[in-house]
């Protein structure tokens, strides 16, 4: 019975949904059997993601979501809360116990966003790796008026000149990918010239307006069928299923690995037994053949699932490299 | 026109075309509502269609925005009160006409000419819109800079309330745009450091409250006004008789309409009112107007509803709002995504066939619905005060709140809905603050850009063939009142 007065006192913003599911499901267990409260996850649990409805990040949410209810025997719902580049996502999961319940789905964007202190109460060791959903690599590529149409070409041109490079926001997770690139590459540090979106780097590649983008391979996916853009260089482990005849920065002797990733995560706090049943269940979910679907047409490797150690792994490579591009791009607060 | 066509049967499913059912439905609706307009009902409705798919939700507002100036013909004949602003010329003659016992003829013919107006406009759509995609890729940020610019330098067009004024709500608006994370350089500007603000202002609830919760407190302050509305038969259409006299008009008003529609800034109000003084010059029976001509009705919602199809061509085709309305169906479109511009054409054709054919489809349908439900639309005006703009109320406040679960844009709603209170208290109009919004963010990011690509050379904009031309039809458009004003002066001192 305490459980589940408190978790009615401590929730501000009650979805229809959930009250709908609240006293359906979680009242059997707590009512009915002494050992309620030892079960685990005992009520709905909460994803929470800082893209709004409909956004690539939501949309992994909710494809994972297909398969979880069942893993799990508990409902699941998305909690949307967009603003301050994952800042709301990350405080409203700090406003919850740590207990389990309330479950983080994470980009890069938000280790930046603790990163320059944007976050107020949490730092990077508050943040659990559970399990990684996707993993986009990111591909060198040029319009099709490049002059250089290997990546040979390419490094070698920019090694002696500064080229431009279309990115989205200064300071987030591409330009940070431009900048490790151009360091492991040897390359001059390029002119970042921002944009909104894929979209319109795609456009400015074919028009020439930049030199070179790094890019996942859906976004561009029209342009590059139509000749319009060329994928030079794939930076990742392997090469890409729809990209085949793009070497990997490995085939040309240097170590560049950058990709936009989301994975689950919860805050500190959360016991280790039920971090490992969440990681258990999360992963299992993952595995279904609809995700593996999701993941197949969105031209990302089904390898993109993988459990915390991978994910652990890959979040402290990101903010030790994050950091050091931060401050080496002054950016940092 | 093969292509269109068949991209249009492929569009137009049976739900999308419900959905334009509705949308035409809603738009007579609340265009027959004196102060409910179309634009403030789009705005009212954005939230709703952020959860749509993209294609449905542009053919939603396409057809909202294309009944709304029709319906607003029914309030003006029939009570004088014009429904949407737009159809305040037709209330010159319509509101005569039908004191002298002709309120189905007028109401009648309005439909009809609004049919044709809307038509004709739509077909100019499909050809311009092509035609200025084919500079798809020759679009870069030195060519947006321009169109903002350009964009910008009809601010003190906008909205129809002085230069001053609207130039005034403009500079606002582009301040406004100032809020939130800088692209180029990644800081954080007039955020106060709350992460609601950290993305910018959103669209949503800045226009829901300009419009919506404005109007609210607006009607708030007239609550004993009582609207006094005639008795009337069902519509008639048009005899053979009347088109004969009316013909020239609704020609007149079709293609003035569109011109002026596809004129940044201008929109269907400019429209009507300009064709009015037009038709009335050309016309035989110059004595008759004002005191009930059917050309006076005819040409004026003629011209009100091809400056839909007008404005919606550089809206799609360049992404630069040609009235509030469009201004509001932009925002809706960049809110989905979806981003206007000579790329759309090439890349996601659907879009432009969705909102081609819903055009199309929602023309039609309120001629049917016009012709035969004219009657009950005009019941519409005795829903009373005390159960409408609070329903208004309601819908507004979850509309802001819906889309990102957040209670800052709530408030956002709020505060720009006293904002909009104030402007239309002195005489602003909101349509510029819109348009500023939307297009000071595009200069800001376009000329940061281009010098990063020119490597901070200035001169490089010059190097760019359909930017100069851009630069130099703005200077003209600039230079031309006061140009004007010199030749008057040099012929004064000749004769």
């Amino acid at each position: 019975m305490t459980v589940s007065f408190r978790h009615t006192r401590t929730r501000p913003t009650l979805s229809r949904r959930r009250i709908l599911a609240t006293p359906l499901l979680a009242a059997p267990f707590i009512a009915g059997h002494a050992w309620a409260q030892e079960r685990f996850p005992s009520r709905t649990i909460e994803v929470v993601t800082h893209a709004g409805v409909g956004g690539g990040t939501d949309i992994t949410a909710r494809m994972m979501m297909v398969q979880a209810p069942a893993e799990f025997g508990q409902e699941l719902v998305v909690v949307n809360r967009v603003g301050g580049s994952g800042a709301a996502a990350l405080a409203y999961a700090a406003s919850k116990p740590r207990d389990g319940h309330t479950i983080l789905l994470i980009t890069q964007t938000h280790l930046l966003t603790v990163m320059r202190n944007r976050a107020p109460g949490i730092s990077y060791s508050d943040i659990v790796g559970l399990a990684r959903a996707t993993e986009d690599p990111q591909v060198l590529m040029v319009g099709k008026g490049s002059p250089h149409k290997t990546a040979q070409a390419f490094i070698a041109a920019a090694k002696a000149q500064k080229m431009k490079f279309g990115t989205t926001q200064v300071g987030g997770v591409d330009h940070l990918a431009v900048f490790g690139f151009a360091k492991q590459a040897g390359i001059q540090q390029p002119t970042i010239v921002p944009f909104r979106g894929g979209g319109d780097i795609a456009i400015n590649l074919v028009s020439g307006n930049v030199d070179a983008a790094l890019l996942n391979p859906s976004e561009p996916e029209a342009q590059i069928r139509a000749g319009d853009v060329i994928p030079l260089l794939t930076l990742h482990e392997e090469r890409i299923a729809t990209l085949k005849d793009v070497p990997t920065a490995k085939e040309l002797g240097f170590t560049s690995v950058h990709a936009t990733t989301r994975g689950f995560a919860v805050l500190k706090g959360v016991p280790e037994d039920r971090i490992a049943i969440l990681e258990d269940r999360l992963v299992k979910s993952m595995s279904s053949p609809l995700f593996r679907n999701y993941l197949d047409s969105t031209g990302q490797a089904r390898s993109s699932v993988a459990g915390r150690q991978v994910w652990q792994a890959q979040l402290d490579a990101f903010n030790a490299d994050g950091r050091e591009a931060l401050t080496a791009l002054g950016v940092a607060q | 026109m093969i292509a269109f066509l068949t991209g249009v049967q492929q569009i137009m499913t049976g739900e999308l075309l419900l959905v334009v059912f509705i949308g035409t439905l809603l738009g007579i609706f609340v265009g027959a509502l004196p102060g409910l307009s179309g634009s403030t009902t789009s705005a009212l409705l954005l939230p709703l269609t952020v959860t749509m798919n993209p294609v449905t939700a542009i053919a939603f507002l396409g057809a909202i925005y294309c009944a709304a100036n029709y319906g607003g013909s029914i309030t003006a004949i029939l009570i004088n009160t014009p429904g949407d602003p737009s159809a305040s010329a037709t209330a010159f003659d319509g509101y005569p006409m039908a004191a002298r016992g002709e309120a189905g003829r007028a109401l009648g013919m309005s439909a009809v000419a609004s049919t044709i107006g809307g038509i004709f406009s739509v077909l100019v759509l499909v050809v311009a819109t092509p035609l200025l995609s084919r500079f798809a890729y020759s679009f870069g940020p030195p060519e947006y800079f321009a169109l903002a610019v350009f964009g910008l330098s009809m601010l003190g067009a906008v909205g129809g309330a002085g230069a001053l004024k609207s130039l005034i709500a403009g500079c606002f608006g582009v301040l406004l745009a100032c809020v939130g994370m800088d692209l180029t350089t990644g800081v954080e500007r007039f955020t106060f450091g709350l992460p609601d603000l950290t993305d910018g202002i959103s669209f949503v609830p800045v226009l829901t409250g300009l419009f919506a919760v404005a109007e609210l407190i607006d009607q708030a302050t007239r609550l004993d006004e009582k609207l006094v509305r005639l008795p009337m038969a069902a519509a008639k259409l048009p005899t053979v008789g009347d088109f004969r006299k009316a013909g020239k008009s609704i020609g007149i008003g079709s293609i003035l309409g569109t011109l002026i529609g596809v004129l940044p800034a201008l929109g269907a109000t400019t429209a009507a009112i300009i064709t009015y003084n037009e038709v009335r010059r050309f016309s035989r029976y110059k004595e008759e107007f004002g005191k009930g001509a059917i050309e006076g009705i005819a040409g004026p919602e003629a011209a009100n509803n091809s400056a839909v199809g007008g404005s919606m061509v550089p809206t799609l085709a360049l992404g630069i709002p040609g009235s509030a309305t469009t201004a509001i169906i932009l925002a809706g479109l960049l809110v989905q995504g979806v981003r206007p511009g000579p790329h759309l054409f090439n890349e996601q054709p659907q879009f432009l066939y969705a909102v081609f054919g819903s055009m199309l489809a929602a023309n039609l349908i309120f001629l049917v619905l016009g012709l035969f439900l004219a009657k009950l639309f005009a019941m519409i005006t005795l829903i009373p005060n005390a159960l409408l703009w609070p329903g208004v109320l309601f819908c507004s406040v979850i509309g802001a709140y819906a889309p990102n679960q957040a209670m800052g844009d709530v408030w956002t709603m709020l505060a720009f809905g006293v904002i909009g209170f104030f402007f239309r208290r002195h005489g602003f109009s909101p349509a510029p603050l819109v348009m500023g919004l939307v297009l000071g963010q595009m200069v800001e990011e376009s000329l940061k850009q281009s010098l990063l690509i020119f490597d901070q050379r200035w001169m490089g904009f010059l190097e760019r063939p359909i930017a100069v031309t851009l630069f130099i039809v703005t200077l003209t458009l600039l230079a031309l009142p006061a140009l004007a004003r010199g030749v008057r002066a040099l012929r004064g001192r000749a004769a």
